[in-house]
């Protein structure tokens, strides 16, 4: 199988890899680059554990060839707040037990950040919206919402 | 880089070699065919031996590019599923297995002997072994294991039956071995795994003034750098065994100030191990030059350069009974020498290599080749300030311990550039690095006087030995401390006096190694008790018969027993069937000298009353009946696990396959004191039988309820609960009864606490012929005779006792690990270190004085290292008696012995 060249920067470090012209967005980032944060749940781009924010949009990085995203700017769960501090979305997700199992967590981390990233104060409806393509079977959901509107509510007060 | 197509185990393969890729990088890197081992990379000890269109080849030392249309098979190539091939079955049947990490090399070799010469002899098996090295067995059962194969394969029939107590069971794990299956921990892959590299220091004594690690980490591939200014600095001591130890903490993961050739200076992290020796030539070290001091007694002279603040003087281990100088007055003759015992490696086939994983939840993990999992959780929990339980150590399969592997060398490295990447990080250490970056036995200075009457009676003895315990401190108050012991315990001796002074100085460091301290002083002792045979004209035997220890006998320092010492025993038995009494020197050519030796030896069982001697083992049956021991024992190849598995089936009447092991893993098992101080059996053993004595009682008060018989008239055997009148209940019924109508696990856990430390001993007989034009000791033959009180697996036993005699030989006539001038390891490859191969060993009569130990719970002692500790002074005292000459300089040098000139 022929490889090429691919350019990414991933949670702000420029990558170049040699990848397969098969290769997801997905593989690479688990296989070749051992960031096991992003899951896999589907492969068909119907669960949203897999979801990654790719130049500003959240994505199912299963549905993504990595060629396509070559030269892109690619954000993992990896790269959400730093070893000290947590995120505001991975702080509001714990004070409001908004995850269990834990499986779905990063994709509707990265669905999250995506959606505040672009609207600061989301109404509840438009939160559902952003994360109508993450499934989660433990929670209901209803934690999920409340953390992520709590989220917004921190990040502005922040400033 | 051109294509090429090779086969491998009768599949193709057909691709681009990389420029350099050996075949043993290539099969166990590419293929994931690790069976295939690595013990050197030098070609050196044959463990990567492979068939190369039918013939055995060394596989480290073969570029794949050169291989285009050869065909390969592996170890992994030789079983076709469970069907083994007969070499394979022969090394299993004849107890030929014990760490297993030469084992593929070596069926390689006899399978490729075994081709062209279906009936070898024995000179003709031993030269076929020429390169390859094995540090267990001592090569018998593998010369065994290929003359039983040859029969195998014209046709013999092979089977196996007894399971339990005495009997002899090859280790539990011989499948796996012989057919490469086994992981050891350089074959372990994690994901995201990383490769680390240690920069060492070049000069024996030196303050880092800088380290400039810019270039390192510019390196494409490179990910971390560490050193000691960017790693924790708490201080600690590699040897350290619990929590709250006392013993000097004076080393750090890297040094600031290095103190010998070796020491530890920096390490990098990179994707691949080659970048990142790539790195380690790119960090520039600013040193400030120390002066430095090699030899123990020079170090404690009053202008000796100083290597740790307060003197080079580690300390002074004192230990005396009666009155020694009121004991020499009262001797008609006083007899005074001094000893040089020399710096051997333990050299386990398998080098030191660890994987450490900082996981997420800020756990640190640790794979390492430990015999002392308990002791480096301890460390890594002090040095990285973490809590016990966010410290896991976890020991795989080992090939081969021999005390190098219980002191902490690698893993904190691993740790600290894991916590710096985040991904796990092996080390694995090339073999050269062994021999200067791991442990050594204590060199020893032995000065030993001694009173006796006329009639051999020893009356007073006083020994002083000055130890090189290099570098740091390290084992040197348990090592002088356990040799201060023995010394009470193998004469009766009434007025005694041991005082031992470790020191350090700028030279590798020492720490345990077979034997404990036990082999510096009987090489010595025995040695010069034969010149005192000599003097008082009494034939060497008869003088240790009049002095050695007998059953009943108290310890004099403390009043303690010495529970069944047979030592007596046992230099009967040998005498005997060496023939010692009738022996003459046979008449030949004048540079051809024969002589003959005797030695008696001894270890101990376990560490009482030094420290609190503890193992629990927890242990649950089954609802079908089969059973789950969790045991912080750790097998090194030495076999414990058969023995654990032995034990259990006894007293519970199963089967060995109805059992499966959990062990060595600290987030899993109960605490354990570590194998070490021969206390595997002795110790985790007794407490295996402790805790299946409490599952068998449960079976039986539950059973006698079902059958309403008094338990105590209900035994266990074949699987079932059986009642004086053929009544009986399936094991599996009588647990599954109790979990679902009882509401009840069988499960138990159970602390042995030995309060008791009796003695294992030895007497080695040897003959030797000494050729003084080539100047060369073969040693031709020995008679050796061990008391272990009940032997609980003969074949294991014999085993220990075989690749004792191995080790033994090598302590005495060749193994040192030697500096040059600046304190550079002069001799760290296999090649020049000179470790005894198949040629070697003489031919070998081993008894066993199967006599119980009442203080046990098995009746058995143990083995391990006592097997060599009484080789190296027979074989030294018949080397002396054939030349006439004293030898106090060990290994024997025969150029020093006997002048440049002769």
């Amino acid at each position: 199988m022929a490889k090429k060249k691919l350019r990414l920067t991933v949670n702000g470090h420029r990558i170049e890899k040699d990848v397969e012209e098969s290769m997801r967005l997905l593989d690479v980032l688990r296989e070749e680059l051992f960031l096991t944060g992003t899951k896999e749940g589907c492969g068909i781009g119907e669960c949203g554990a897999c979801t990654v924010v790719l130049d500003g949009k959240a994505v199912n990085s299963c549905m993504v060839l990595a060629l396509s995203a070559d030269g892109g700017i690619v954000e993992t769960v990896e790269g959400l707040g730093s070893r000290s501090k947590l995120h505001p979305v991975q702080e509001a997700f714990l004070d409001h037990h908004a995850l269990q199992c834990g499986f779905c967590t990063p994709g509707m981390l990265m669905s999250a950040k995506a959606l505040l990233d672009e609207n600061s104060n989301p109404s509840e409806e438009e939160i559902k919206e952003a994360i109508s393509g993450n499934l989660c079977r433990c929670t209901g959901y209803v934690q999920i919402v409340d953390a992520i509107k709590d989220a917004a509510g921190r990040r502005n007060n922040l400033g | 880089m051109s294509r090429i197509e090779i086969t491998i185990n009768g599949n193709r393969w057909a691709g681009e070699p990389e420029a350099g890729e050996t075949l043993m990088d290539f099969l166990r890197d590419r293929l994931h065919l690790t069976g295939t081992k690595c013990g050197c990379r030098t070609g050196n000890c044959g463990a990567c031996k492979v068939l190369l269109d039918g013939k055995a080849v060394n596989s480290c030392t073969l570029l794949v590019k050169n291989l285009d249309g050869r065909s390969i098979v592996t170890i992994e190539g030789l079983a076709q599923g469970d069907n083994l091939h007969p070499v394979q079955h022969a090394f299993i049947e004849t107890g030929a297995i014990q760490c297993g990490f030469c084992t593929p090399g070596m069926v390689v070799q006899s399978v490729a002997l075994l081709q062209t010469n279906p009936r070898p002899s024995e000179e003709e098996i031993v030269a076929a072994l020429g390169d390859n090295l094995c540090r267990c067995t001592g090569y018998v059962k593998i010369i065994q294991a290929i003359q039983r194969a040859a029969g195998l394969l014209q046709g013999d029939s092979s089977g196996q039956t007894a399971e339990g107590i005495g009997a002899a069971v090859p280790v539990i794990d011989a499948v796996s071995k012989v057919t490469g299956r086994l992981k050891y921990l350089n074959d372990l892959h994690m994901p995201g795994m990383v490769y680390g590299k240690i920069l060492y220091s070049p000069h024996a004594h030196a303050r880092i003034r800088s380290i400039d690690a810019g270039q390192a980490l510019a390196l494409p591939g490179v990910l971390a750098v560490a050193t000691c200014f960017n790693t924790p600095q708490t201080k600690y001591n590699s040897a350290l065994r619990f929590e709250r130890h006392t013993i000097p903490a004076d080393e750090t993961i890297f040094a600031p100030v290095v103190r010998f050739v070796g020491d530890r200076v920096a390490a990098v992290a990179a994707t691949t191990a080659k970048i990142a020796a790539q790195a380690l030539a790119l960090i520039k070290v600013d040193y400030e030059l120390l002066p430095a001091v090699f030899d123990p007694e020079e170090a404690l002279q009053p202008e000796a350069p100083e290597i740790k603040p307060g003197g080079n003087l580690v300390g002074e281990i004192k230990a005396e009974a009666g009155n020694p100088e009121e004991g020499l007055a009262a001797s008609d003759l006083v007899f005074t020498d001094k000893f040089y015992t020399p710096r051997p490696s333990p050299l386990a086939l398998e080098p030191h290599a660890c994987i450490a994983s900082y996981e997420s939840d800020g756990q640190l993990t640790v794979w390492s080749t430990t015999q002392n999992i308990f002791g480096y959780r301890v460390i890594l929990s002090e040095i990285f300030s973490l809590p016990q339980h966010k410290v896991r150590v976890i020991k795989p399969p080992v090939g081969g311990a021999f005390g190098g592997k219980l002191e902490m060398t690698i893993e904190p490295v691993a740790a600290a550039l894991s916590q710096f990447c985040r991904r796990p990080v092996k080390i694995e250490l090339t073999r050269a690095e062994t021999f200067f970056a791991t442990r050594t036995r204590h060199a020893t200075v032995v000065e030993i006087k001694t009173g006796v009457r006329k009639d051999g009676t020893l009356l007073a003895q006083d020994i002083k030995v000055i130890a090189n315990t290099g570098a740091y401190t390290s084992s040197a108050f348990n090592v002088i401390g356990a040799m201060s012991d023995k010394a009470f315990k193998q004469y009766r001796i009434p007025n005694l006096r041991y005082s031992g002074l470790p020191v350090v100085t700028n030279t590798p460091v020492a720490g345990a190694m077979r034997g404990y301290g036990s082999p510096q002083l009987v090489l010595a002792r025995e040695v010069h008790l034969d010149r005192i045979a000599r003097a008082l004209k009494l034939d060497p035997v008869e003088l240790r018969r009049r002095n050695l220890v007998r059953p009943g006998d108290v310890n004099p320092r403390n009043g303690e027993s010495l529970g069944n010492c047979r030592p007596l025993d046992c230099l009967e038995l040998a005498a005997k069937q060496f023939g010692w009494e009738e022996w003459q020197a046979p008449s030949l050519p004048a540079h051809k000298k024969r002589g003959i030796g005797v030695a008696v030896g001894l270890h101990g069982n376990g560490v009482y009353p030094a420290h609190a001697d503890i193992t629990t083992v927890t242990m649950k049956l089954n609802e079908d009946g089969t059973g789950i021991i969790y045991t912080g024992s750790q097998d090194l190849g030495q076999g414990l696990t058969t023995i654990i598995l032995q034990i259990a089936s006894d007293t519970l009447g199963m089967r060995l396959e109805d059992w499966s092991l959990i062990d060595a893993d600290t987030a899993l098992v109960p605490w354990d004191l570590g194998t070490y101080a021969s206390r595997g059996t002795w110790v985790g053993g007794q407490a295996v039988r402790g805790c299946a004595e409490i599952i068998a009682e449960r079976l039986k008060a539950k059973a006698g309820q079902l059958l309403n018989i008094a338990p105590e008239e209900l035994s266990l055997s074949e699987g079932q609960i059986k009642g004086p009148s053929g009544e009986s209940l399936r094991l599996r019924d009588v647990v599954w009864k109790m979990q679902q109508e009882d509401g009840q696990e069988l499960i138990a856990s159970y602390t042995q606490n030995s309060l008791f430390n009796p003695v294992s001993y030895g007497a080695n007989f040897a003959e030797v012929e000494v050729d003084t034009e080539q100047k060369t000791v073969k040693v031709l033959r020995m008679a050796v005779a061990y008391d272990v009180g009940k032997a609980i697996n003969p074949l294991m036993v014999e085993g220990q006792i075989e690749g004792g005699v191995q080790m033994g030989i090598g302590y005495a006539l060749s193994e040192d690990v030697k500096l040059d001038e600046t304190g550079r390891v002069s001799n760290a490859s296999l090649k020049k270190y000179k470790t005894p191969k198949a040629v070697d060993m003489p031919k070998l009569d081993v008894m066993i004085v199967d006599n119980v130990e009442q203080h046990g719970k098995l009746g058995g002692k143990s083995i391990g290292e006592c097997a060599t500790v009484p080789v190296a002074p027979a074989i030294v005292n018949a080397v002396v008696h054939a030349l006439g000459k004293d030898i106090d300089i060990f290994p024997i040098d025969l150029n020093v012995v006997l002048g440049q000139g002769e």
